[in-house]
């Protein structure tokens, strides 16, 4: 039996450990490509949300490479994204894969426990003495997504101050590599330095104060760079700071009821969107209002054309936070489009935006860049963030 | 990623001009300014084929064009910016010394001539955007992403299939009394529309006036947003030249639509700007290879990279009277054929 994923960005670490640690074979997939997504966009319905499109196509070339177990992860709606397994699975079937299994991973609230049952299926087994094998597993698994998440935080501060374009790029896909090999506790529990040495080690400099913005969206979009453009690579290259809480990490410990900073969120999302009505709506909205209150300099979101909920949040901020809170947002509706030429215009453009706002704010207040600019915001971000920041900031 | 031209002109005892080129997806536009802002000259031509080969057509014309008046010849560029979706390519084709994008550059020459305006409408053959502008800066944008209603493309179309030419559209429209209604959500609904209402027997003026109308509707649906639309109000782009829009949007607005007068030069004469004002600024040396662009062969060759299961075509310009230097290449998702090395 081998077992698959779909593809999320770097997050194919932390999947693969999940069933690594159970002694079971996985095959990861290729990172999303052109191929991949012209096969899901052929075989899925038309009007269906892209990652799902993305995902199928993730999915026919793990069967392709071998698999024959497929996880996906599945949730009582709200939006369309809970029925993504079960359509995936019938599409499959019809594509004349008999023999492929989808075993869905129930993530609708982790602490009912139902992903043990899903753990048991793949693995086979039900007996007692497993159950230390799932602890591991999930130790391990929630260990390497928030080391993935560190490396995510740490990439969007770093490439705003890299000498040579592309080190940080080479770092991350090095710590990637390290990270899928390091499977002791002991080597888990010290990666937290490997990851600040490796970014320490890139020549920065400490002097720039470039812009910063806040990136949220839908998860998959989000975070797997085939799909988005690679927009934080981008935005990086053009020396912004990207600051992304959402992570792997941050989705599954909310999904433990564990995760503060979401809390927050909903609270400050609380007056417009009163529930979680699927997609990040909430936090999208949580986080546009955190992010103008740090004062940051512009904020990005992104979704799959035709996402209810995004394009909820996407209405609110226009009509009624952006009026409010005025911190400057861009929107990008992600399809299967691979031109950029009108993804880096735009892009462009609101850089430009964002720099002559913040001309005009130094020129407003002289002492701006002396005390404003520089600070790196202390009520702002986790411990590994601050652990971060001290490392760029000048001496 | 673009290489610099180790070309350098040094005229003395002539006056500055600086040259904006504005490379869309249906015109080209070239102004020549001045350091005072005014407009030189200018070039305005459709696009032949690839941005290629309409830098080098322009290029020529406006040889021909200073050579054609001798006021003109007692200056020299110093410095010269793209700006349009082909900015890159055409910044290393004929050495430009920046490439900004058209929002900004229509932005900062609308400014020059309206220093008070909060509201940019621009349409043009394949784009139409909108920008808000307050307190001088640019607070908010818009491009249309996904649908080419409300484009003057769409209009030249329509033009075609009603027999008349495009220059006349404006003034049919002008001299309907009662426009139909045109459903404006999509180009293929208009159309059909279109045609149901042509052969039930509606007068063209009438016709055109309801797609005038419908087009403004599009565009305040898809572009406009939800933004709150302030006088004054400056309308540009090709399609400005068309009255009927105009009265349009003024209807749909409610307020007066100024129309600059050079309406379908802004992009290059914003860039033009913003080139003299960064040669003022760095007082750098230019890599611009003058005028004789033209007569230079450039040529573009394509290969699949083939390293990773995405199989990326990359697209390469070389100049083969220099020992086929390659002069700018792109095209790679990762971003790793961008350096020329």
């Amino acid at each position: 039996m081998l077992i698959s994923f779909p593809n999320m960005g770097p997050n194919w670490v932390a999947f693969k450990t999940l069933f690594t640690a159970l002694d079971l074979d996985v095959v990861v997939p290729d990172p999303t490509n052109r191929e991949a997504i012209k096969i899901g966009v052929k075989y899925s319905p038309e009007f269906v949300c892209f990652p799902f499109k993305a995902t199928l196509g993730d999915f026919v070339n793990a069967i392709e490479k071998g698999a024959d177990t497929l996880v996906m992860a599945i949730d009582c709606g709200p939006c369309r994204f809970g029925f993504y397994a079960s359509v995936q699975e019938r599409i499959l079937r019809d594509m004349g894969y008999k023999n492929i299994r989808i075993i869905p991973l129930d993530q609708a609230d982790l602490l009912e426990f139902h992903w043990v049952k899903t753990l048991q299926e793949v693995s086979g087994r039900k007996d007692l003495f497993i159950y230390s094998k799932y602890i591991k597993a999930v130790i391990y698994f929630l260990k390497k997504a928030k080391l993935l998440n560190d490396i995510q935080t740490a990439e969007g501060l770093f490439r705003a101050y890299e000498r040579n374009l592309g080190d940080t790029t080479r770092v991350v896909n090095e710590l990637l590599e390290k990270l899928d090999k390091a499977n002791t506790l002991v080597e888990l529990r010290n990666f937290k330095k490997v990851i600040k040495n490796d970014f320490n080690s890139i020549d920065i400099e400490k002097s720039r104060t470039p812009l910063r913005v806040g990136l949220s969206g839908e998860i998959h979009i989000s975070l797997e760079p085939y799909v988005n453009l690679d927009l934080r690579r981008k935005l990086g290259e053009m020396g912004v700071e990207v600051h992304q809480s959402l992570s792997l990490y941050d989705w599954v410990v909310h999904k433990f009821h564990l995760n503060y900073h979401r809390k927050w969120l909903e609270h400050l999302a609380k007056p417009y969107v009163p529930m979680d009505i699927g997609g990040e709506c909430v936090w999208v909205l949580g986080e546009y209002i955190d992010k103008a209150k740090a004062g940051f300099d512009g904020f990005i979101h992104s979704y799959p054309f035709t996402c209810m909920p995004e394009v909820t949040a996407r209405t609110i901020i226009t009509n009624k936070l952006k009026k409010m809170y005025d911190l400057p947002i861009i929107y990008f509706s992600f399809d299967e489009q691979s031109g950029q030429e009108g993804f880096r215009t735009r892009l462009e453009a609101f850089y430009d935006l964002m720099e002559a706002r913040r001309e005009r704010e130094i020129k407003s207040t002289p002492e701006f860049m002396a005390n404003g600019q520089k600070k790196i915001y202390p009520q702002y971000g986790g411990e590994f963030y601050n652990e971060i920041a001290q490392l760029i900031q000048a001496e | 990623m673009v290489e610099v031209s180790d070309k350098l002109k040094t005229e003395e005892g002539k006056k500055d001009a600086f040259l904006g080129i504005d490379i869309g997806s249906v015109s080209c536009k070239f102004v020549l300014m001045d350091r005072n802002g005014e407009v030189l000259t200018s070039v305005f031509l459709r696009n032949r084929g690839s941005p290629i080969d309409s830098a080098k057509a322009g290029m020529a014309e406006l040889r021909d064009k200073i050579q054609a008046e001798p006021d003109l010849l007692n200056y020299a560029i110093k410095c010269c910016g793209t700006t349009g979706s082909a900015r890159y390519l055409t910044k290393a084709v004929v050495g430009g010394d920046l490439a900004k994008t058209e929002i900004i550059a229509h932005a900062v020459a609308t400014q020059s001539m309206y220093p008070d305006v909060r509201t940019i409408l621009e349409i043009g053959g394949q784009d139409s955007k909108i920008i808000i502008l307050r307190d001088d800066i640019i607070v908010d944008f818009a491009m249309n992403s996904v649908c080419a209603a409300g484009t003057g493309s769409f209009l030249d179309h329509q033009a075609a299939r009603l027999g008349i030419p495009i220059e006349d559209f404006g003034d049919y429209a002008v001299r309907s009394e009662n426009p139909v209604s045109i459903a404006g959500r999509c180009t293929v609904f208009a159309e059909s529309d279109m045609i149901h209402k042509q052969n039930a027997g509606y007068s063209k003026e009438d016709i055109i006036a309801g797609l005038c109308d419908s087009l403004v509707r599009n565009y305040m649906n898809n572009v406009g947003k939800g933004k709150e639309l302030d006088e004054p109000v400056v309308f540009q782009g090709g399609v400005s030249y068309n009255k009927g829009i105009i009265q349009a949007f003024e209807r749909h607005l409610g307020c007066k639509v100024i129309v600059p007068k050079y309406n379908v030069l802004m992009g290059a004469l914003g860039m033009a700007i913003l080139v003299r004002d960064y040669y003022v600024e760095h007082g750098s040396e230019t890599v611009f290879r003058g005028l004789e662009v033209s007569d230079i062969e450039f040529k573009t060759t394509t290969f699949y990279c083939g390293d990773c299961p995405n199989n990326c075509e990359i697209v390469q310009v070389r100049m083969p009277e220099q020992d086929n230097k390659i002069i700018a290449r792109w095209g790679s998702r990762c971003g790793k054929w961008d350096q020329l090395t």
